[in-house]
Formats: structure tokens, sequence, C-alpha cells
């Protein structure tokens, strides 16, 4: 046995070793990717006229239009994060703890609700909500004859409303599963000790799960004040300007790269202040989950107030999705949308936009082929770098690990911003190519990767790879065999949740794309913008049944195993 | 005072009564007594405690708590209005709270003033020793130290009844020890009645004024620890209480009070047992461990048992295994017949595995069993 072990280990010494190899690549990949053009970013935001100054950060701190684009932000971000509250909370206290009828239509509107991307739902509610041609504002103005009763979308109220179907998710998802963790015990003990429901829900549950609350909602502050799409066409038209589209405005021509690098460099503290705070509130989550045995928590008979809460999903989902899609599919079916829309119903405008609208396939094609790269790029990447981190006592893993992580804090223009300071001073011409698209991507949903892989590879114990090593075979032999067939779930999962949100990206996109790489998300805002209302509807909804067959597939596909992998990295925050 | 009957009582999970956690249990409780529910996991003694705490409502059956009817099939008083105490087995200290802030909250509860409130938290954590940590978090505290938070938490409010759920299984070996003899010395000052699950046996030996012996969802004996160890009224018990050999036989007469039995392989012995079983009827002999000697058997082969003779307490065998355990000496000896026994003996004695001996059994320390009409056991060793 010994003189094997002793060549074995010689011939491992002559050639630089594939496992190295591959490890040293995917190093290379997450520095070009993330690292570099953060530092580009950086450096161009303190690049002045002449030589190094700090004018760019000046005038986005004093200037009137950058300073209250921060301000709309953090506004947007605030109520956001309360409203989520105050639909997500009950909903998630209703199907953990309650005997709440249809506890499924509960996760069901969490789920549509955070999947339906919110620049549709945001083109939806213009549609029934612009203060002049909305079809409900409309009907309450000329119809009932109540002009008091009606909404002006183009508000932030309008803003905070599209936003919050999309994050409240956040807090249902991180509230339900400590809610569902919390011992019993620690509510029985107060109960026998002459606690009744309320005081012990008050003084013991909330306050066990409200750093999941808190995490829940710094999760929807950081993704609702990053989505470029609904601040764009809710927030614009009413002049409410945040950040991500003042930013978009300081690349129309001439280009202010320095300004707007200094901005993106303010963007990403606030959401890294925000996801630091979350990952403090959720470390302390840790203690919900302490405790041996533990009763299941009984269900608190609700009696007919049971209906009220069903009552308030079912609101909550026709709010989120009948009435958006509803919206969507009517617009598109319409000649002219309007209070008699229904009295000429046409196929037109699917016509017009899949088969005359010359966009429309080349940006189908596109949007496919990113998807399929990036999510399968990202999850390869994220596998190599999580077996990193979890398999291996290389130094500096942590550091990579939370390299992986940076992109969390990077709403997507921002993460545009820096590419194009990146890839401009390169010299390859990478800007306005499928390309630059596909590294956004990769860059952007990267911790989706690492993610997936770290919560499946945590699951193996590293003995089951170690004992196909004992018995000789290689590290590649052993990825291929033993790790990446017990992984496979997870990265699917993985591969899903990256798929997804890329397929509906337009944060990042909007700043990157050219005529010939356009992806279906920017088309559907293109044609927005250019005031096409019903063929819009058309090719939203061609946009949706896209993801729709993609999610089918999906759910279709994934097996049990693959949940809690997707459930850790839907945690984790992605958004479109 | 607070003594606690429960009558036929009945709970069944899922609705299917065959599998039944509590079947027509019916056990009473004195006032200031500790008594120990003991079983195996799964045996339902969680579910009886938790149906007296009322966290869960019987399907049949009464708890009544000093004379006041706490739970029937319908009706069931929860458990903020019961006034007792209650012990989890993990702790369930409120980790956001400190230990004052736990041990106070059901005296807050019940609108004590601040500065009586103040006073009695300090005495009870002197009564469990923890004098001085009342600003800590659990998190700061050892496993033992949580324990006598929860302790306090609930003794505090000066509970009739006070219920503990394993209180003890969660921590190590020596502390286990050391807050047994608290535990006990506690429950004799307070002369708080006092119901304890567990499924360690010495535990509850140690423990307990009663033991109710829970078995199936069924209460199997009550007893004082002596009679539940040394008279087990069923196999089960006897089980479930320690080392036990059992042996088949045959009882061949009662005379003047005693038994005359015969083993399979012919041995016959009297017995001073109690027990309805009649001549004729097949027996198992259960003895335990301790209660059988061994003697050097040099030279002579005292030979095969002589049925002619009335008592033949000694018995030939061959010792096949040795086990070294410190305070004891544990030997299987082979009999006659093949059958084997567990025997313990004092660490001075000392056989060698092939050694010859006599076995000798304390008759008037064993117990009996009758076995089924239709169970033909076979010799059985030892069962743990």
């Amino acid at each position: 046995m010994r003189p094997a072990g002793k060549v074995g280990r010689a011939g491992a010494r002559l050639l630089p070793r594939l496992e190295t190899c591959v490890m040293a690549a995917a190093v290379v990949a997450l520095i070009v990717l993330v690292v570099l053009p953060l530092l580009f970013l950086l450096v161009g935001s303190v690049r002045g006229e002449a030589g190094l100054s700090l004018e760019h950060f000046t005038e986005a701190l004093s200037g009137r239009l950058y300073v209250q684009a921060l301000v709309n932000s953090l506004v947007l971000g605030a109520w956001t994060g309360l409203f989520s509250i105050i639909i997500g909370l009950p909903m998630a206290w209703a199907v953990s703890r309650t005997n709440v009828p249809a506890p499924a239509l509960f996760r069901i509107t969490a789920t549509l609700s955070y999947l339906s991307p919110p620049f549709l739902t945001a083109i939806a509610y213009v549609n029934l909500f612009s203060p002049n041609a909305g079809l409900i504002n409309v009907f309450l103005r000329d119809v009932v004859g109540a002009p008091w009763l009606t909404f002006n979308v183009f508000s932030m109220g309008g803003l905070v409303l599209v936003t919050v179907l999309h994050t409240f998710p956040f807090v249902f998802l991180l509230a339900s599963s400590a809610l569902q963790s919390v011992d019993a015990s620690y509510e029985e003990a107060a109960q026998i000790l002459g606690a009744g429901r309320l005081r012990t829900a008050l003084l013991v549950t909330l306050p066990l799960i409200a750093p999941a609350v808190l995490a829940g909602t710094l999760l929807a502050f950081v993704n609702a004040i990053a989505l470029f799409g609904s601040q764009a066409i809710l927030g614009l038209p009413g002049r409410i300007v945040t950040l991500p589209t003042r930013i978009y405005a300081l690349f129309d021509y001439p280009p202010q790269y320095g300004l707007a690098s200094a901005l993106s460099l303010m963007f990403i503290v606030i959401t890294v202040a925000a996801l630091y705070l979350q990952h403090r509130f959720l470390a302390r989550r840790s203690y919900v989950t302490v405790g041996g045995k533990g009763a299941r928590p009984q269900l608190i008979d609700l009696g007919p107030a049971r209906w009220v809460l069903l009552g308030f999903c079912a609101a909550v989902f026709a709010v989120a999705i009948v009435l958006p899609y509803g919206a969507l599919i009517a617009v598109s079916l319409s000649k002219s949308w309007g209070l008699s829309f229904w009295k000429g119903l046409t196929l037109d405008n699917y016509r017009f936009v899949l088969f005359e609208y010359n966009v429309t396939q080349r940006a189908i094609l596109n949007s496919l082929l990113l998807a399929t790269l990036a999510a399968t790029i990202a999850v390869l990447l994220g596998a190599v770098i999580g077996w990193i981190d979890v398999r291996t006592k290389a130094k500096g893993r942590r550091l990579l690990d939370y390299a992986a992580l940076v992109p969390l804090g990077l709403p997507g223009i921002v993460m545009a911003v820096a590419l194009i300071q990146f890839w401009l001073t390169m010299p390859v011409a990478l800007y306005g190519t499928l390309t630059i698209l596909l590294l956004a991507y990769i860059g952007r949903y990267i911790p989706l990767g690492v993610r997936a892989a770290n919560t499946s590879l945590r699951q193996i114990d590293a003995s089951l790879e170690e004992s196909a090593r004992v018995l000789g075979a290689s590290w590649a032999r052993t990825l291929r065999e033993v790790t990446l067939p017990l992984i496979r779930p997870g990265l699917f999962a993985g591969w899903l949740l990256v798929f997804v949100p890329v397929i509906q990206e337009l944060s990042a996109s909007i700043l990157l794309f050219s005529s010939s790489s356009i992806t279906l998300a920017v088309a559907v805002y293109n044609l927005y913008e250019t005031g096409y209302t019903e063929p819009v509807a058309a090719l939203a909804m061609v946009n949706m049944a896209i993801i729709s067959v993609a999610l089918l597939a999906a759910h279709w596909l994934a097996s049990g195993r693959a949940r809690p992998a997707a459930d850790g990295a839907v945690r984790a925050g992605a958004s479109g | 005072m607070a003594g606690i009957s429960m009558r036929g009582l009945s709970k069944s999970y899922g609705g299917d009564t065959d599998l039944a956690a509590v079947a027509d249990l019916s056990l009473d409780i004195d006032d200031g007594q500790f008594v120990t529910l003991l079983g195996p996991s799964g045996c339902g003694k969680t579910t009886t405690l938790r149906l007296i705490a009322g966290f869960i409502a019987p399907d049949a059956g009464t708890i009544h708590a000093d004379g006041r009817l706490l739970s029937s099939a319908g009706q069931v008083v929860p458990p903020e209005e019961r006034g007792m105490g209650m012990v989890f087995q993990n702790y369930a200290v409120w980790p956001h709270r400190t230990v004052f802030e736990n041990v106070v909250f059901g005296l807050k509860l019940r609108r004590v003033p601040a500065a009586e409130a103040r006073e009695r938290v300090k005495r009870t954590l002197a009564l469990v020793n923890l004098t001085g940590l009342e600003d800590r978090l659990p998190g700061q505290l050892s496993g033992g130290q949580q324990q006598r938070v929860a302790l306090a938490r609930s003794l505090v409010v000066e509970p009739e009844i006070l219920l503990l759920d394993e209180p003890l299984s969660n921590l190590d070996a020596k502390l286990r020890e050391r807050m047994r003899g608290e535990l006990k010395e506690l429950q004799r000052r307070t002369g708080i009645t006092f119901v304890y699950v567990t499924h360690d046996q010495a535990e509850a030996l140690a423990l307990s004024d009663r033991i109710a012996v829970i078995h199936g969802g069924r209460l199997q004996q009550l007893g004082t620890p002596q009679e539940v160890y040394a008279r087990p009224a069923s196999r089960v018990v006897a089980d479930f209480m320690g080392l036990i050999n059992l042996l088949p036989a045959t009882l061949i007469a009662r005379e003047a009070g005693q038994v005359r039995l015969r083993t399979a392989a012919g041995w016959t012995m009297l017995a001073d047992v109690p027990g309805a079983a009649v001549p004729g009827q097949r027996v198992e002999i259960a003895v335990r461990p301790e209660n059988i000697r061994l003697q050097a058997r040099t030279g002579a082969d005292p030979g095969q048992p002589d049925p002619s003779q009335p008592d033949q307490r000694q018995q030939p065998a061959t010792v096949t295994e040795s086990t070294y355990l410190g305070n004891i000496m544990e030997y299987h000896v082979v009999l006659g017949d093949g059958a084997v026994l567990r025997v313990q003996t004092h660490p001075g004695q000392q056989f060698a595995i092939g050694d010859k001996v006599a076995v000798r059994i304390d008759s008037s320390r064993c117990s009996l069993f009758e076995v089924p009409a239709a169970g033909t056991q076979e010799a059985q060793g030892a069962d743990a």
C-alpha cells in the first residue's frame, strides 16, 4: 500500500493537478465578473477632469436632482418594507399557525406574486389606473360619477402598490418558516404560567420571529429600490425620479460616467448596509430552532375569523394576479382599450408582435439563449466555488465565498454601470453585444448558483467523496461519478432560480442592450415607451407565456430533494 | 389539596383508535407526592402529561385536580387557567429574555407588585442556586443552568402541581445525577405534587414516591419503587425495570404459601411468590441477575438434578462470558438444558470463562408470570 501512495503523490507533484486548474479558473472568472468591474466603478467615481477627485460624490450629495432621487428611493423602500409586513406577516401567521381554509392559496399567492415581473404588473396597472385613460378610473369617473374614487397610479402610492405585490413574499417566506420552527414548548411554557393565546403571541412568539420578519423586510427593501422597470414606468410620468431611473438618465448623450459611478456606489452602500443588517437579524434567528423534540404547535381555531383571513388573501391574490393579468389579457385582445373594449376582440395584436414587429423573434431567441447560458454557467461556477468553500481548506476560501455573494448587493443597473466602466477601457469591444449581457447576468446571479451548490454540498457528507478517493478515483472522476449526481437536484433548482429572473431581467439589460442583442423584457419596455398600448400587452403575455412554460417545466422536473436548496436561494433574494 | 385523579383516559392521534397513545388509563396521584410516569419512548407517558397540562384534550375519560373537573371529552380547561407549572425537556427558556425576565414572567401575569416580585424571584433563584445570574441571557448559560431557570420559572408562581417532561434527559451524566438529588430535595422542601415523565428507570427509582409504569398507552403498574422493581406485576414491567432472566417452568403444586416449580430442564424449586397460577400451569420464573449466586464447583460433580429431591436449589452451569463493570462482575452461565442466565456478583468473586459453577437462585426474590395458553416460550436469557 505504502509505495502506491508514494507514487501517486509524486505523480501529482509533476503536473498541475486538474482540480487546481479548475479552481483557479473559477477564481479568475469571479474576479473578471465581479471584482474588476467593481474596482473600475470605484476608480471611475473618483476620476475627475484633472486626476483624483471627489467632485462626483460632491455633486451626487448636493445636487437637488440626485438628493431627490436618493430620498425617493429610500421613501419607496420604507413604504414597501412596511406594507410587505402588513401583507406578508398575517398571511404567514395564517398558514403556519391557524386552521385557515385553503392554506395552499396563501402559498400560491405568495409564489406567483414573487414570480410575476413587476414591470409587467406596472404596465397592467397603467392600463387600469392611469389618470386619464385607465379603465377603472374612466369607469369610476364617467359611469359611476365618482371622480374622487379614482386613483392615479403615476404616484408614490401607485409605485408602492405595484412594488409591494412583488416584495411581500420575502416577509411571508421568512416569517412562515420562522413561525414553523419556533419550538412549541416556548409558547406552552407561557401558557402554563397563565398567559392566554394573545399574550403568548405578543410576548413570546412575536419577539422570537421578529428577527426573521425584519430580515424579510430588509430583503423587500433592497429588492424594491433596485427595480428599474416599475420605477421608470410609474415613477417618471409622475416625476418621481429614483436612483435607478436617475442613473439611467445619466446615460443620455452625453453620458456622465463619473456621476453615474458615484451614484452607483452610494446605491451599493445603501443596499449592502441593508443586507448586512438582514444578515445580522437572520443570524439571531438561529435561536428559534434551538431545542429538542418539541411538539408541533397546535393550530389555532379561529372560528369564523378564518374566513376574514381567507378573504384578505383572496384580495391580495386578486390585486396581485387576477387584476393585472386579467387586464393584460383583455388589453392584448382588444382593438382599442377602453370601456367598450369587448366589442372588438381580436388576435391582431399577437399577430403583430409575433410576426410583424421584427424585434420580437430576435428578442425571444436572445432571451432564451442568454437565460440558458447564464443559468448553466452560473450554476457550474457556483458548484466549483461552493466546493472550494465546503470541501477544501484552501486559504482565502472565505474571501472567495464573500466575493461570490457581493452581487446580491448590486442592483441590476449598478451592475450594468460597472460592466460598462470596465469593458469600455478594455481592448475588446463588448458593449452592445450578447456577451456583455451574459456577463452581467452571470455576475448578478452567481450568488444563487453558489448558494444552491453550498446547500446541496453541505447535505452530502464528505466521506462519500473520500471513499471514492480512497478506492483510487481521481478528483475529476469522483466529481463526475459521486459528487455531481448527488448534488444534481440542488443544482437543477439553482439553475431554474437563475433562468427565471434572467428571462425577465430589465434593470441591467436596459443599459447594455443594442438592437441586435435586445432581450424580451427590453423589447416589452421599449414598445411600451413608444406608446403601443395593445401590442405591448400582447408582448407582455408572450413574455409571461415563456416564463410560465419554463416554470411548469421546472415544477415538472424538480424533485422533492431539490426544494430545500431552492428555498434557501429564494431567501438569498433574487429579483428580476 | 392538589391530588390528580384520572379516569378512563383515552387519546389517539389521527383518529385511529388502534394506535391510541393513551388507552383507558386510570391513575390517582396523591397530593404532595413525587410520581413518575415511566415507560419507553412512544408509550404514552408524555401524552398523559400533556393531557394533565391541558395542551391536548382527551377522546374519553376525565381528569380532576383537587376535586375540580379539568378535562373531559368535550370540555377542557385551557392550560393557562390550571395554575400548574411545567418544565420541558428542552427547557423552553425564552432566548430573548434574561434569566430575571424569564422567571418573573408568571408573577407579572399574576400582577404581583414589582417589589414583591423581585423578592420572590431572588428567593427562587437562590433555591435553585442561580443567584447572581439574573441579567444573563439563556444563550450564556450552560444546559444545567438553563434547566434551573426553567425550574425557577415554574416554582416562583408556587404551583400546587409541577409537571416535568424528561427534564434531565439533555444533561450529561454527572450533572444529571446532581440535578436528580436537587429535584428530590426541592420536592421535599416545597411539598408540591411532582408529576415526572422519564424513560430512565434508574432515575425513576431514585426520585419517586410512586412509579406508574406505562406501556402501550396503558398503566401497567403503580407502586413504590421497591414494589415495582422487586415485584413487577407483569413481564413488561419486569423487563422495563432492569435486567431480568426468564426461565420457563411449570407450577407443580402450591404448598404452605409457597409454590413448587419445575423448569424445562427438570430443575425444581420452592418459591415464595404471590400469584394466581394454579398447578399444571405454564409460568415463567423471573429473577434479576443480582439475585443469583454463583459458587465454584470443584472436583465432584453434583451431577444431574435428581427429580426425587424436594427442592434442588443448586444447579450446575458453565461460565461462557464474563464482563468487568467496575462495581460488579457480570457473567453469562449456561445451564444443563442450554438456558443462559445473566448473573451479577461482587467483583471480588472472579470466575474464568469455562469455569464450572453451581447456580443458586434466591427463590424469595423471584416473580412468576403466567404464560398465555398458546405461548410456548423458549428459554430466554436476560433481556435488557
